[in-house]
């Protein structure tokens, strides 16, 4: 898993390139508490290069998702494949996580 | 010795009353509980099914669905004890996909787990692979005393 981090005024553009699984989800979980830690409550995950999501990836965003909204932040993502939106609707996460086919919508809804 | 035995695919053909069946094993092997083999496992299994001619999104489902039965077996049932092996036989029959994980463990009462999509459930970070295999599968049973899940999905072409 290759995690890519940009900046984008106070939104954090998070690019991860590989199957989010329990694999690697405890790297990626310590990325995010990284970011939570530098104070940007604000992150944009781009699933773009994410072929595959299993039960523990999910886990993980429903964890990025309440720490982040803890810290009054709020987390979307965008780009998401048809595969994996559907995963996401068969487990209802859908409902909790914000989803957006581009980063200009993305962005604009913070 | 931690790595998985390697594959031996072979054909075989049984009688019923129907006629012949021809049935294609293509794994059949045992694995260490040791979650960190079980990404290599899949990607190698996933490789073998990918010789069938699957589309996408069968093969999506089976990957999905054979990480979390491997998972489970591995956690919830073997507890994780490295000694104990996960069997798992991976095969073909009329046109089925048949996928079948074995754990050493207590056993498993599957009419016990909780709904994940419930108001209350929803949020929780644990409890939806079992759910998952469910909903990504056409049949899912559990043999063995809950030891064994055998999951069963049709084969389209290319969908």
């Amino acid at each position: 898993m290759e995690i890519k981090l940009e900046k984008i005024n106070d939104i954090t553009l998070v690019t991860l390139n590989g199957d989010l699984n329990m694999d690697n989800s405890y790297r990626v979980r310590e990325t995010f508490k990284k970011i939570l830690k530098e104070k940007r409550a604000k992150v944009l995950i781009d699933f773009h290069k994410v072929p595959f999501v299993d039960s523990s990836g999910i886990s993980l965003l429903l964890e990025i998702v309440q720490s982040f909204g803890k810290a009054n932040g709020r987390m979307c993502l965008c780009h998401v494949n048809k595969k994996i939106i559907s995963v996401f609707e068969i487990t209802k996460v859908h409902k909790l996580f914000n989803i957006f086919d581009s980063h200009e919508a993305a962005l604009r809804s913070f | 010795m931690e790595a998985f035995v390697p594959w031996k695919g072979k054909e075989i053909v049984m009688e019923s009353g129907e006629g012949r069946l021809k049935a294609q094993v293509i794994i059949d092997e045992s694995i260490p509980s040791r979650l960190h083999l079980v990404p290599v496992f899949i990607a190698s299994a996933v490789g073998k099914l990918g010789d069938l001619q699957m589309g996408e999104d069968t093969v999506f489902d089976l990957k999905l669905c054979l990480h979390e039965a491997v998972v489970n077996a591995i956690r919830h049932g073997n507890k994780e004890k490295s000694e104990l092996p996960v069997h798992v036989v991976i095969k073909t029959e009329n046109n089925e996909m048949i996928m079948e994980v074995t754990d050493q463990g207590k056993g498993f009462d599957f009419s016990r787990i909780p709904d994940p999509t419930t108001k209350e459930n929803i949020g929780k970070l644990h409890g939806r692979g079992v759910y998952l295999i469910q909903s990504a599968m056409d049949g899912v049973k559990f043999l063995n005393g809950g030891r064994t899940i055998k999951m069963v999905k049709a084969l389209k072409t290319n969908t």
